[in-house]
């Protein structure tokens, strides 16, 4: 262990290649899990911010909030299901905002969303008609409270009154306002999409302390004209979700894979050059685990300093990527698991050596050859 | 050549290492590849697809065919700029269907006033629809003579019936099922969907300039006729859509990073490999090999394992090329695996740059002195 720690501090030269390429390979798994989480964070926030259990979707909406329609009649069988729990109806949409002194086609695109039941980081009630939270995403546009922004081609003036964060909804920074607010603007701007009175896009369930309703049983009151979804549920119902994170991780598991193969590869060689060395210290008394015992030291450290590396250079992206372009965020999370995986694939990748490790003999050393 | 073989065959496990993680480095480029043109195509390619060649959107749409709403006014101006030939409505909307009575799924309905300006502008198969209850499908997800039922919130309406009369080749938008069907039938699947509709307006005007006014020009007239419109050329339209270029920006990133790895592994492999046998190589040429030789031996390796880590990358992505992932087609793209495969030739050539030169530097009187590497 101490030769091989030796080797490392004074012949670091040695392991540069490898280590640059490992470096790549980290940065590569930190980006693509970045890119992921950056896609995931921008387009589920809305939902994610919901401090309810459940959502009600028409049946027929296919599990989008944009094609459902709950009406009346249908809440209030709902809210018979859920009993003693809270029910808030639900509704968004996409438009063009356009700020004071910016060009009139200079316009930042949000999603409104009308609710009843606030989400985290909002007031229990929700605000005055004419009045909304804006996500803090949308601050780097420069959005700023007090500001009057005009949604859509009919220009509906919506005042910003305070900020939430992290509800960034389809790509967008979202504003949230009451559901006459919603109802306001989209009558205003999207004809093809307004709805009546009572009509709401869905609902938001907040379960009763005890014996709550699941799903089913909403549904089953309902006649089977909702799909109720657990907030998690419906996250992964929004499109893409689900296909974007099952492509980017078969990518990940890929480049872990080729982590292992570069990790086998490079300490295999080193291991080649090695033998002879190896014969000595072995006929001095060094058993074959202290040396694979060094060899999986060097890999682990090799691999550390590159996953170091790799994790400085996602957070210097993360910092220098301006808002709108790339959707990359690093997580800590994600950093951690990637410098995770990676130390599993040089471990792994060191196993290859192992079997050339125990083949070394000793009496080939003391006779001169290998 | 001999030598070069020779080497190859006695360090199977060595050489073959190397070759798998250039196999895996090039599938995994082809494959992104495929993921970033097949999505690039299931985003935008109704858009590129459709006939009209100059899309108006209005300024809050945000050049999205589906967040754009063009008012009565605006309509009007559009068709009375000097150089409009033909102007019609285009609408798009996202809808819940069946497909002959089956699951339900998510169907995306473009509408068109005139068949010139926003059918597709080529079919695979079948026809133009002739009635309003006729529809063409993007061809990864329809067959000719499917009826595709948009199915009403109100159980008790009866849904609006699209028959697939033709099919078009990359017409899918927003990576969902397209049809192309005319106005009417358009507006009937939207109010179909949503009774409480007060209107159904286009969602862009498709514009055909008169002889002799460009694309472009035609464009920079309706822009300056109106601060609310926002004309574009068919490509510029699906090139500008939001989310093109972040997703062109992202997979260069993931290209640029790995095609660094592909070298670099390959330069780092036949680095240590020439020093490990550096003794042998000074042998060689104590012996009388030329230097020359000895290079074209160590670049011969680097072609049968760069060709064989290219052959498996090829070999992996082909099949995996011909699958759907969830709604994205994937297609073998010949010029890609042309592209790639060159480049990561010449790039794994050149990498072996520093072997070479230490193959070079040898000195065949180190023999003599028992060293040999340098």
């Amino acid at each position: 262990m101490k030769l091989a720690w030796r080797e490392l501090v004074r012949r670091p030269g040695r392991f540069a290649v490898a280590g640059v390429i490992l470096t790549l390979i980290a940065i590569l798994l930190m980006f693509l899990g970045g890119l992921l989480d950056g896609l995931i964070a921008s387009s589920t926030g809305g939902l994610r911010a919901q401090q309810g259990d459940r959502i009600v979707y028409s049946d027929t909406s296919k599990d989008s909030l944009t094609r459902s329609r709950i009406e009346p009649d249908v809440r209030a069988e709902v809210e018979k299901a859920v009993g003693e729990g809270d029910v808030g109806g639900l509704g968004s949409v996409q438009l063009g905002a356009r700020l004071p002194d910016r060009g009139p086609r200079d316009l930042v695109p949000v999603v409104l969303f009308g609710y009843e039941l606030a989400p985290k980081g909002l007031p229990a009630d929700p605000p005055a008609s004419g009045t909304v939270y804006a996500d803090t995403s949308l601050q780097a546009e420069g959005i700023t409270k007090g500001m009057v922004l005009k949604l859509g081609p009919a220009r509906t003036e919506v005042t910003v009154v305070g900020f939430t964060s992290d509800t960034q909804y389809s790509g967008q920074g979202t504003l949230w306002g009451s559901l006459d607010t919603w109802r306001t603007v989209v009558d205003a701007n999207r004809p093809d999409a307004a709805v009546g009175d009572e009509v709401v896009q869905a609902l938001v369930v907040r379960d009763a302390a005890s014996a709550p309703a699941t799903s089913a049983a909403i549904d089953e009151a309902t006649g089977g004209a909702t799909h109720t979804l657990t907030i998690d549920e419906a996250i992964n119902a929004l499109p893409g979700v689900a296909q974007q994170q099952a492509t980017f991780n078969q990518i990940i598991g890929v480049t872990v894979v080729i982590a292992i193969v570069v990790v086998a590869l490079f300490f295999a060689l080193l291991t080649v050059e090695r033998i002879g060395l190896y014969g000595v210290l072995k006929a001095i008394g060094a058993s074959s685990r202290s040396l694979f015992a060094g060899v999986v030291l060097q890999a682990v450290v090799v691999t550390l300093t590159a996953a170091a590396l790799g994790a400085s250079a996602a957070l210097v992206l993360d910092a220098v990527i301006p808002a709108g372009a790339i959707p990359f965020v690093a997580l800590p999370a994600r950093l951690i698991s990637s410098v995770v995986y990676l130390l599993v694939a040089a471990v792994v990748g060191c196993a290859f050596s192992l079997r050339r490790v125990l083949k070394v003999d000793p009496a080939a050393a003391i006779g001169g050859s290998q | 050549m001999f030598l070069a073989l020779k080497e190859i065959k006695r360090a199977k496990v060595r050489f073959g290492l190397l070759m798998s993680a250039i196999g895996l480095l090039v599938f995994l480029i082809l494959t992104q590849q495929a993921l970033q043109d097949g999505l690039l195509t299931g985003f935008v390619g109704a858009i590129e697809r459709q006939s009209a060649p100059v899309v108006v959107y209005s300024v809050d749409g945000q050049r999205t065919l589906q967040g754009s709403i063009v008012t009565p006014d605006l309509q009007q101006t559009i068709e009375g700029v000097d150089g409009v030939a033909a102007a019609g409505r285009i609408g798009q909307g996202t809808f819940t269907a069946t497909i002959d009575g089956g699951d339900q799924i998510d169907v995306a309905i473009i509408g068109y006033d005139d068949p010139d300006l926003g059918a597709p502008d080529r079919l695979s198969a079948g026809r133009l629809p002739k009635t309003d209850a006729e529809a063409v499908g993007s061809s990864v997800d329809f067959s000719v003579g499917d009826e595709v039922a948009v199915v009403p919130p109100d159980s008790g309406t009866d849904p609006v019936t699209l028959t697939v009369v033709g099919l078009a080749d990359d017409a899918q938008i927003q990576v969902t099922p397209t049809l192309f069907t005319p106005w009417a039938g358009y507006e009937a699947a939207v109010r179909a969907s949503n009774p409480d509709a007060t209107a159904v307006l286009p969602n862009a005007i498709g514009v055909r300039p008169k002889a002799g006014v460009t694309d472009q020009e035609l464009v920079v007239r309706i822009n300056d006729a109106s601060g609310e419109a926002d004309a574009l050329t068919r490509q510029q339209a699906a090139d500008e859509a939001p989310g093109v270029a972040q997703v062109r920006q992202s997979f260069q990133v993931i290209f640029l990073l790995y095609g660094l790895v592909v070298p670099l592994v390959t330069g780092l492999f036949f680095l240590i490999i020439t020093f490990q046998k550096s003794a042998s190589l000074t042998l060689l040429r104590a012996i009388g090999a030329r230097s020359s030789t000895l290079v074209r031996s160590l670049l011969i390796q680097v072609f049968i394992v760069m060709g064989g880590g290219i052959l498996i990358g090829v070999l992996l992505y082909a099949p995996l090329s011909q699958v759907e992932l969830g709604a994205i087609a994937l297609r073998f793209n010949l010029g890609a695996v042309v592209f790639w495969s060159s480049l990561l030739l010449a790039l794994g050539l050149l990498s072996a740059l520093a072997s070479a030169r230490r193959v070079l530097a040898i000195d065949p009187i180190e023999a003599t002195v028992g060293g040999g590497g340098r």
